[in-house]
């Protein structure tokens, strides 16, 4: 209510201030507290992911150390079941339980935006497989869903990944499929048709430059989503395959030693840590992107 | 505004109150628990399905049965080497086929009356006639009366064993009489379970006072009782999970807890608490499958001969904390005819690499199958197979650690299809002959592909084994056996984690046994 009412009691901003803050727009959504925060911390562990091998204590794998180590000096973050230090494996965990989500979402995104494309632009028979397939899949509970199929493939990194791309690709293919019917009823995209551009010729220059933003945003905010649902598999076993450093089976060892809480609660942060900071970079890029909350992200801007 | 206020201050106070009583009594309670005369509260955490002891085979089933009902034959402490006299005395002839058991006087049920002879054979008839899960203890025996007051147990084979399965609490003796009124025959028409589940009809040392497969079972002294009198009137056996487990021991509010890991054993105060950990009865191996089909690598002698040699099972003896042990062989330490470890296989990371030479190995991947979701004596496998994994890494054997869930790995592990596996055996008595399942062509063997005929020494041991008659005779027997198996077979026994019981300070004695557990008349 307050939303659709706003923009038109808002006073006529003037073209200069527009330009402007288009300029600014990216900038803008840096100098969000909130994203600034989740932007460092993203840099960081993408850093320590990289690093691993050349700043670890130990090797993720090499059992050399006394069992059950509370942190201490020698080892910051402690030791676990099998005398592995915990720092490095939760350094070496980054390494999947970060990049892979990243990965994934790429792909998802990938699949989700030219399934969408396809289902909004030709309309008809191509529109109602994929959306039902998609309906298909939204009928199910996500991480049951995923847990079946991993279940079903077999324990392993891979299988997890290809099970969490086939329960999350419809969420893009959604978003992407409306805005597209949308925009390919406009003018201009109608213009390009006449002048003789190919249907794809139109999608990948008309239509995709005005719809690629709000996508974006929904990649970003399921990057978090994604992480927690591989930390979730392999939580459950299904996922990562052990001796493999990954946070969600690091937290499930864990918890065969409840009393030792080092073991779960460092890759728990981890997991915790990340998880927030896509979730604040998100949602300030949705914010910026969104012409409804623009002006208020900018008067927060640093 | 103030009345609200108000309202709530009442009900903050009325809860204070309340928990302050609380409190009171509770404290209460556990004075006169610690002083020794009245009730003792045991935690353990159940995989309770009854309280009729012919039809339970679990743990917990077993402790109830013990504490409620009287067997044949028995054990003395935790020595299961050698069966004694419980409600019977036995007498087994030359060929090991006839069992003799002539019935003890002076034993009576709970309501007042002896027990006769007519009392055992009716539950040994019933075990076998309801079909449950114990019911194989006495497969291929029958059991008739020869007197009034012997019967006989006759067997077609020779079954030296038969003295040890006699005392598992699923064999003990029910009041025939009882157990009919409500609805008890010796078929699987038996309808007593609803009735032995909410009374008792033995002559244990205890009698059933209530019974929540879930929650709870209370026990209460039964007046009758002919043996030793318990030190406490009553128990109450609760569901309680291993952590819980530890703070409840520690605050005292239970005085014995059955199943902490060694993990938990060791952060708790040695001057609140008293730990006995002692080897448990299961025995946890890998099997590397000896069939050519299933895995050429594996099935090589010398890169048999490499993984035994190389795994230092000193190390996952210590990962499996204070009281386990390396068995020598695949008989625990506990029974009859096991061998020491010094005499099993031994870590000798030159001989694993000369071996693993000769064997031709070029570094394949060899895949270890194994449950991730069961735990032994709080022991994970996960745990074992990384460590097996990590030092197997170091001779040169390259192992991919492949988990599974145990509902679906157990199939490939029954078809014999796993290329290494690790797994773990629980004995359903405490006699040798249990184990001669891990020879060629038995139960065990062919999981691991070890085809009848495949190793004639070692088949020949078993068969030697087998017809060993006396106690001496079967130790050696059984150990010549293992010590074959160990230098040709497909199993490395890796370790038989430890029982921990916890007890507070005010118990001074407890009486633990691989077959029961806890015997819960036991505590002083």
């Amino acid at each position: 209510m307050s939303q659709t009412t706003a923009p038109a009691s808002r006073p006529q901003p003037d073209v200069l201030a527009v330009a402007a803050r288009r300029r600014l727009r990216f900038p803008a959504a840096l100098r969000n507290p909130l994203a600034v925060t989740g932007t460092a911390i993203i840099v960081v562990w993408l850093l320590l992911a990289l690093l691993a091998p050349m700043i670890s204590p130990a090797g993720p794998l090499a059992q050399d150390f006394e069992r059950l180590q509370p942190p201490s000096a020698a080892h910051w973050f402690g030791t676990d079941q099998l005398g592995r230090d915990v720092l490095a494996r939760v350094l070496d965990g980054a390494r999947v339980s970060i990049i892979l989500p990243l990965l994934l979402v790429v792909s998802s995104l990938l699949v989700g935006t030219i399934a969408g494309s396809v289902a909004g632009y030709f309309g008809k028979v191509a529109d109602e497989v994929i959306m039902r397939i998609a309906d298909l899949v939204f009928a199910f509970p996500t991480i049951i869903l995923a847990m079946v199929i991993a279940a079903s493939l077999g324990p392993s990194l891979t299988n997890a990944v290809i099970a969490m791309l086939i329960v999350s690709w419809p969420a893009y293919a959604r978003v992407t499929r409306s805005l597209v019917v949308v925009a390919s009823r406009s003018e201009y995209v109608v213009a390009g048709r006449l002048l003789g551009n190919s249907p794809f010729v139109s999608l990948g220059k008309d239509i995709l430059p005005n719809i690629i933003a709000p996508v974006v945003v929904l990649a970003t905010l399921d990057v978090g989503t994604a992480i927690l649902l591989l930390a979730g598999l392999s939580f459950l076993g299904l996922g990562a395959v052990p001796p493999t450093p990954d946070w969600g089976a690091m937290v499930s060892d864990g918890v065969q030693n409840f009393s030792s809480w080092w073991i779960s609660v460092f890759p728990g942060l981890a997991i915790l840590t990340v998880v927030l900071a896509f979730n604040f970079l998100g949602d300030a890029l949705r914010d910026t992107l969104d012409p409804r909350t623009a002006d208020a992200v900018k008067g927060r801007a640093l | 505004m103030l009345s609200p206020f108000r309202r709530v201050a009442g009900i903050v106070g009325i809860a204070v109150v309340a928990t302050l009583g609380i409190t009171a009594c509770s404290a209460g309670s556990s004075d006169s628990a610690s002083s020794g005369g009245k009730s003792v509260v045991v935690d353990s955490s159940f995989d309770l399905k009854t309280a009729d002891p012919n039809r339970e085979y679990e743990t917990t089933g077993s402790i109830v049965a013990k504490a409620l009902y009287e067997t044949l034959l028995t054990f003395e402490g935790d020595d299961v080497t050698k069966p004694i006299d419980g409600l019977a005395s036995y007498e087994m002839n030359a060929d090991n086929t006839v069992l003799t058991l002539t019935m003890a006087d002076g034993h009576v049920f709970s309501d007042g009356t002896p027990v006769t002879v007519d009392d055992a054979v009716f539950s040994l008839q019933r075990v076998q006639g309801i079909k449950g899960n114990p019911s194989f203890l006495l497969d291929g025996v029958t059991v008739e009366k020869t007197s009034d007051t012997t019967l006989t147990l006759t067997s077609a084979e020779p079954n030296p064993a038969l003295p040890y399965i006699l005392p598992n609490p699923a064999l003990s003796v029910v009041n025939k009489k009882v157990v009919e009124e409500n609805g008890g025959t010796a078929t699987d028409a038996d309808g007593a379970e609803s009735y032995l589940n909410g009374a008792s009809a033995g002559s244990g040392p205890y009698m059933l006072e209530s019974f929540d497969v879930a929650s709870q079972v209370v026990f209460t002294k039964n007046p009758e009782y002919t043996g030793d009198a318990p030190a406490y009137d009553r128990v109450v056996l609760r569901n309680v999970q291993g952590p819980t487990q530890k703070l409840n021991i520690q605050a005292g509010e239970s005085q014995v807890a059955l199943d902490l890991n060694p993990d938990q054993v060791a952060e708790l105060d040695g001057s609140d608490v008293t730990v006995l950990s002692s080897p448990s009865r299961y025995m946890i191996f890998l099997l590397l499958n000896q069939d050519p089909s299933v895995s050429a690598i594996t099935s090589n002698p010398d890169f048999l001969k490499a993984v035994k040699a190389g795994i230092d099972y000193d190390k996952i003896v210590d990962l499996a904390g204070e009281g386990s042990v390396q068995p020598g062989g695949f008989i625990p330490s506990l029974f009859v005819g096991a061998i020491d470890a010094s005499d099993g296989n031994q870590y000798d990371a030159a001989a694993a690499k000369s071996a693993l030479a000769a064997s031709g190995y070029a570094g394949e991947d060899v895949t270890l199958n194994f449950p991730n979701d069961i735990t032994v004596q709080g022991l994970s496998l996960q745990s074992v197979a990384e460590s097996v994994q990590a030092q197997l890494k170091e001779v040169g054997i390259n192992i991919v650690l492949a988990p599974a869930p145990v509902a679906t790995e157990l199939d490939a592990y029954r078809d014999g299809k796993e290329t290494v596996g690790l797994w773990y055996w629980g004995p359903d008595f405490p006699d040798p002959s249990n184990y001669l399942a891990f020879t060629p062509g038995e139960l065990v063997g062919l999981r691991a592909g070890w085809a009848a005929g495949a190793d004639q020494t070692v088949t020949d041991l078993a068969t030697a084994a087998k017809a060993a008659v006396s106690t001496n005779e079967r130790q050696s027997a059984y150990a010549a056996l293992q010590e074959a198996q160990n230098a040709s077979g497909p199993f490395v026994p890796l370790l038989q984690p430890a029982q921990n019981v916890v007890t507070s300070t005010s118990i001074t004695g407890v009486s633990l046994n691989p077959v029961w557990t806890i015997d819960l008349a036991g505590i002083k």
